[in-house]
């Protein structure tokens, strides 16, 4: 097993891993949902005339037609224009935190890892935060730091960051006890050098895995604090506050709350998806079926 | 009624109420019945000396009574004394307090459980400045109450008729309990049952209640009430959607506070009502009267309040309102047009003339807001549409109600603007007012400390209103007060009771099952 | 065996000590950076500064912070767990009264949860790789990826307004009768498994391949006996083991998920709770209440790790 981890990253073999990723049915759906989503919120001004804030009180509640796809709101702004738009936002909470607490967590589970006398605290912390229920734990930092994007990220960054801790931790030490790290130690080494070499690029396979995962929860989270009305602030929209302003109209006016909800569902579906042809390929320990 | 000058209340006056309350008379009242009322949150407190929120004073209001509330017109009328004597110089009040009241605990009200009363107020009430006037509390006999003042407030009835903080009267045996934590026991027609704090609340009918039996049928929270139900319950659901489903699927058989959007899925449900309560609260935009730019600059503020467009933020709300420009309601005696000229201007080129005047330079404006409250998220957005439109400098800073509400009452966070519900004041008067004109920052302004000081002290109700019109110009004039618009509460019914009738803050009595 | 697993629990206890204490001070520092102010929530928006700070005074709420959070500690260690600012009640009292519907909750979504989640997975692991491993696999994925407020909401226009089949808010105790408790607590439940299930299956599916690709397996499947068989007689007390750990984990999440249901549902559970007091910015009653959940997550996971030792043989304690 331990082997595994290591000969699939190793250079010569790198390609093998694109190939037999792109050969996964289920990493290749997800691919394809995400880089669509992705493309749209990059593009979101090409691919909308409107402006997502511009109100229009004439326009109020128009359902879904040629001309405004995804229908209308209470302010007249077009739902598909708020929805690609929101994509940009939703995607950069799940981007962001992704990135954030991956670094952080990495660097705490390696850190553990690496330097033993480091782990008992260091893990006795994260057992703490992880005993705090993340979205509770978001609640309160992103009450406490202000209502913006950036403190968003931060809130739900630190809610995941044990448990990728937990994850990249849990991988270093099966890779500190291999052959050849033994080996370059009893070379002499430095940490860093043993760090950098070994236990961060054999960490990476889970790492990714358990981040497409955080991404994903990271967009559900989003809705769910905009729902408690704690989330990205209007007027600029995201997919979780459009759909916490279209609520009193749930029935009147479906289409406010409908299609949001369905690009949430979607972006989610598509990284679960990802992260589960990721972890096929990258994870053996998981991997059950080739 | 006070305000039309009489030193002496009428014992309770035959009103509208009473004579609309003959015209249910259709389908016989009879005892029996539970209803269920589904509200926003739960009851908190049942301290009437200590609380403000509406969804604990519409329950307060059933257990305890004061010797005065406020009518069917929010005029102050007699409840617990039959009549208030005022000395002509307005410093001494004279209450006759009826005799034979019961306590839900069989104990017998008198003027040791008044002054009892009293003395908690001045100790646990956020309102107890309220009383610093007060010189002299005293008993002559064991049913009359006298209460002087170190100097003239001839509002000092209509201040006591408040609802929020209200000077209701409990057992004296209760005078030591703190603030907020008050045990449930009063004068009035219901009583406790069982209280899960954060749940429900039930209410069930006191039988030793002893109505004012001298007065034609209710009035208001005054007024001879009569209890047909067994018992209320007071549930909390906060989701609007599901508030809505409770009274389509029999849940509940009363809600409140349904998103005006939301209450077109009521049409069509011939067993379902829907009750539109206005007068409710009055949406307004304040100013922060000490955090520049706006403190500094009296164009700036001007040419925001001429921004505002009530038709556009209140249809973009869904909510149910109505025009008004006053900062009172329009059946009040103190309602004027005096502010309609600033009222609705909504024109982004009279505020670019007005911000080239006071010689705007892209200062950074701070609208505080939350995301809590349709009405004040949804006209927030406008208003910064606008604001845009016209070239101001402005940034939304979207809070929860809990850091808006702080930030409001005590000038904190940086704000410039922010909008809030005002409810209490435009409909209980002046006095009420002045708790709410604090909100701009600037309640110690000559403008505010005088104009008080010689309302207080003029006995003439012309003289009083043209002082709060004074004040209400100013207010207006000078941006501090940015009246949106009259908003309504919608309610919605099961149509199996009878006698439901739009109120500030919901009633129960006088109401029966079919 | 039996002292070694009891020193482990010992071990493990002591470990929650210093978890406790690091949930403990940064419940504290994070209530107390929040802005707002419970002074002025509870004196009303009309309450002047003055009588907001007299509150302040009252609740202790104008001591140095070093000074709140001591006094909290000595509390604490003599079992006070504080008095909530806005229910003016103690905080376990108010816990003890959201507990049951919570529990009761956490019950009914687990009763749908574990059945329709084994079935599922192990469904899937025995039509591996066909259209119904891909269907099932596809719904469960589906299922952790909807917003579950969004979801509810919809649920209760179709089943409760639509429909009429089920109520559309609060809870009934048990107390007032089996059926009215079950029916007030199946939709909320429903919209909580949804997210289990599809969390559960995909465990209980790769647990269940796992076993099936053991050698005893294949040599069983050689010697002719069922598939189906071999899956009734190993297969399935294997795929315990998962359902042990994702229930370890669905139980640890279900704080999460159950914050928003129970508001969508007016429910009068812990997660409404804890969001209301963080929202009125009631301290004690978030830092007890998160402590004592801190307890009960540490609690959770040491069952979790006994019953492992009686599920999984394997498993040893060291």
């Amino acid at each position: 097993m331990a082997e595994a981890v290591s000969d699939l990253l190793a250079p010569p073999r790198r390609f093998p891993v694109l190939r037999r990723l792109a050969r996964h049915r289920s990493f290749r759906v997800g691919f394809v949902i995400v880089l669509v989503l992705l493309l749209a919120a990059i593009f979101a001004p090409l691919l909308t005339g409107f402006d997502p804030t511009a109100m229009r009180a004439r326009l109020r509640f128009r359902p879904p037609q040629a001309a405004y796809l995804f229908g209308t709101d209470n302010f007249g702004r077009d739902v598909f224009t708020r929805c690609l738009y929101g994509a940009r936002l939703s995607l950069t909470i799940g981007f962001g935190v992704a990135v954030l607490s991956g670094v952080i967590g990495a660097a705490a589970g390696i850190a553990s890892a690496q330097f033993r006398w480091l782990d008992g605290a260091m893990m006795r912390l994260m057992d703490g935060l992880m005993a705090f229920p993340a979205i509770i734990l978001a609640i309160g930092l992103a009450a406490a730091m202000g209502p913006n994007i950036g403190s968003l990220i931060v809130a739900l960054s630190v809610a995941y960051i044990p448990r990728t801790a937990r994850i990249v931790r849990a991988s270093a030490l099966v890779v500190r006890e291999l052959e050849f790290v033994d080996a370059s130690r009893v070379a002499g080494a430095s940490s860093l050098r043993i760090i950098v070499k070994h236990l961060l690029p054999n960490c990476m396979g889970p790492l990714l895995v358990q981040l497409t995962f955080v991404f994903a929860y990271a967009i559900l989270a989003e809705a769910a604090l905009s729902f408690l009305g704690i989330g990205p602030p209007p007027p600029a929209p995201s997919w979780g506050n459009i759909i916490a302003e279209g609520r009193d109209q749930a029935v009147e006016a479906w289409w406010i709350m409908f299609f949001p909800g369905m690009a949430i569902s979607l972006a989610t579906l598509g990284m679960n998806l990802l992260g589960d042809g990721l972890r096929d390929v990258l994870d053996p320990r998981l991997k059950v079926e080739t | 009624m006070a305000e039309q000058g009489q030193t002496t209340l009428l014992l309770g006056a035959a009103t509208l109420a009473a004579m609309l309350l003959a015209g249910d008379g259709a389908v016989a009242q009879k005892r029996g019945g539970s209803l269920v009322y589904a509200n926003v949150s739960a009851v908190g407190t049942l301290d009437p000396q200590a609380a403000a929120a509406v969804v604990d004073l519409e329950a307060i209001h059933h257990i305890f009574e004061g010797l005065v509330e406020m009518g069917e017109d929010y005029g102050a009328k007699p409840m617990l004394a039959s009549k208030v004597d005022i000395s002509p110089d307005g410093r001494v009040f004279t209450f006759t307090l009826r005799k034979g009241v019961k306590f839900h605990n069989g104990k017998e009200m008198t003027v040791a459980d008044v002054i009892a009363s009293f003395e908690r107020y001045k100790k646990v009430s956020p309102n107890a400045p309220a009383l610093a006037d007060v010189a002299a509390m005293e008993a002559p006999d064991p049913h009359t109450f006298v209460i002087k003042l170190n100097k003239p407030n001839s509002l000092f009835v209509e201040v006591m008729k408040t609802p929020t903080y209200s000077f209701a009267i409990i057992p004296a045996e209760l005078k030591d309990q703190p603030g907020r934590e008050l045990e449930p026991v009063g004068t009035g027609p219901f009583q406790v049952q069982e209280w899960r704090k954060d749940s429900h609340l039930i209410l069930k009918r006191f039988d030793g209640y002893v109505a004012d039996e001298t007065a034609k049928g209710a009035d208001g929270y005054a007024g001879k009430k009569t209890v047909y139900l067994d018992t209320i319950r007071y549930n909390s659901v906060p989701e609007a959607n599901t508030r809505l489903a409770a009274l389509q699927t029999g849940g509940a058989d009363f809600i409140a506070t349904i998103p005006g959007d939301l209450a077109k899925r009521l049409q069509g449900r011939s067993d379902i009502k829907v009750m539109s309560v206005i007068p409710f609260c009055q949406a307004t935009f304040i100013t922060h009267a000490k955090n520049p730019p706006m403190s500094t600059n009296r164009s700036l503020r001007q040419a925001i309040a001429t921004l505002v467009d009530a038709d556009e933020m209140m249809t973009a709300a869904g909510q149910v309102w109505e025009r008004n420009p006053s900062l009172m309601f329009k059946p009040s005696y103190y309602f004027s047009e005096i502010g309609a000229s600033w009222y609705d201007r909504h024109s982004v080129d009279k505020a670019k003339a007005l911000l080239k005047q006071g010689g705007y330079a892209g200062e950074k404006v701070v609208l505080e807001t939350n995301a809590n409250y349709a009405y004040m998220r949804d006209s927030s957005q406008v208003l910064v549409e606008q604001m845009k439109a016209a070239g101001i400098n402005i940034e939304l800073k979207m809070v929860d109600w809990t850091t808006n509400q702080a930030d409001l009452s005590k000038g904190t966070g940086g704000w410039n603007m922010t909008i809030t519900g005002l409810c209490s004041g435009p409909l209980l008067g002046p006095q009420q007012w002045r708790l709410s004109l604090a909100f701009a920052q600037n309640a110690d302004d000559p403008v505010v400390t005088e104009g008080y000081a010689k309302m207080f002290a003029t006995t003439d109700p012309a003289e009083r209103k043209k002082i709060w019109q004074g004040i209400e110009k100013y207010f207006i004039e000078e941006g501090y007060m940015m009246k949106v618009a009259d908003i309504a509460d919608l309610r919605g019914m099961n149509d199996k009771f009878v006698g439901i009738k739009p109120y500030y803050m919901q009633r129960f009595w006088d109401v029966w099952a079919k | 065996m039996k002292l070694r697993v009891l020193r482990r629990l010992v071990l493990r206890l002591g470990q929650a000590v210093p978890i406790l204490l690091v949930v403990a001070v940064v419940t504290f520092f994070l209530m107390h950076l929040l802005p707002g102010d419970p002074a002025a929530i509870i004196a009303g928006p009309e309450a002047g500064a003055e009588a907001i700070e007299k509150i302040r005074h009252q609740l202790g709420l104008d001591r140095s912070l070093p000074e709140q959070l001591a006094l909290w500690l000595f509390h604490l260690a003599q079992g006070d767990f504080g008095r909530s600012i806005v229910l003016n009640q103690s905080v376990l009292e108010a816990l003890s009264e959201r507990l049951p519907v919570t529990v009761s909750l956490t019950v009914v979504s687990f009763a749908i949860t574990i059945p329709l989640g084994i079935v599922a997975g192990v469904l899937a692991a025995r039509f591996r790789n066909t259209w119904l491993d891909s269907a099932v696999m596809f719904l469960a994925l589906v299922g952790v990826s909807i917003p579950g407020f969004w979801v509810a909401i919809l649920s209760v226009i179709l089943f409760s307004v639509t429909l009429g089949w089920l109520p559309a808010s609060g809870y009934a105790p048990l107390a007032d009768g089996v059926r009215p408790w079950l029916l007030s607590l199946l939709q909320p439940a429903a919209m909580l498994a949804l997210f289990q299930i599809g969390f559960l299956a995909r465990m209980a599916r790769s647990a269940t391949l796992d076993v099936l690709d053991q050698d005893y397996i294949r040599t069983a499947r050689a010697k002719g006996v069922s598939e189906w068989r071999t899956i009734a007689k190993h297969a399935f007390r294997n795929t315990l083991i998962p359902v042990v750990t994702a229930t370890g984990i669905i139980l640890s999440l279900l704080m999460g998920g159950s914050v928003v249901i129970e508001q969508v549902f007016a429910l009068p559970g812990v997660g409404r709770l804890i969001v209301q007091a963080i929202l009125t910015r009631d301290y004690p009653l978030v830092q007890g209440t998160l402590l004592v959940l801190a307890f009960m997550f540490v609690g959770i996971n040491l069952l979790v790790d006994v019953i492992y030792t009686w599920v999984d043989p394997r498993v040893r304690y060291g």
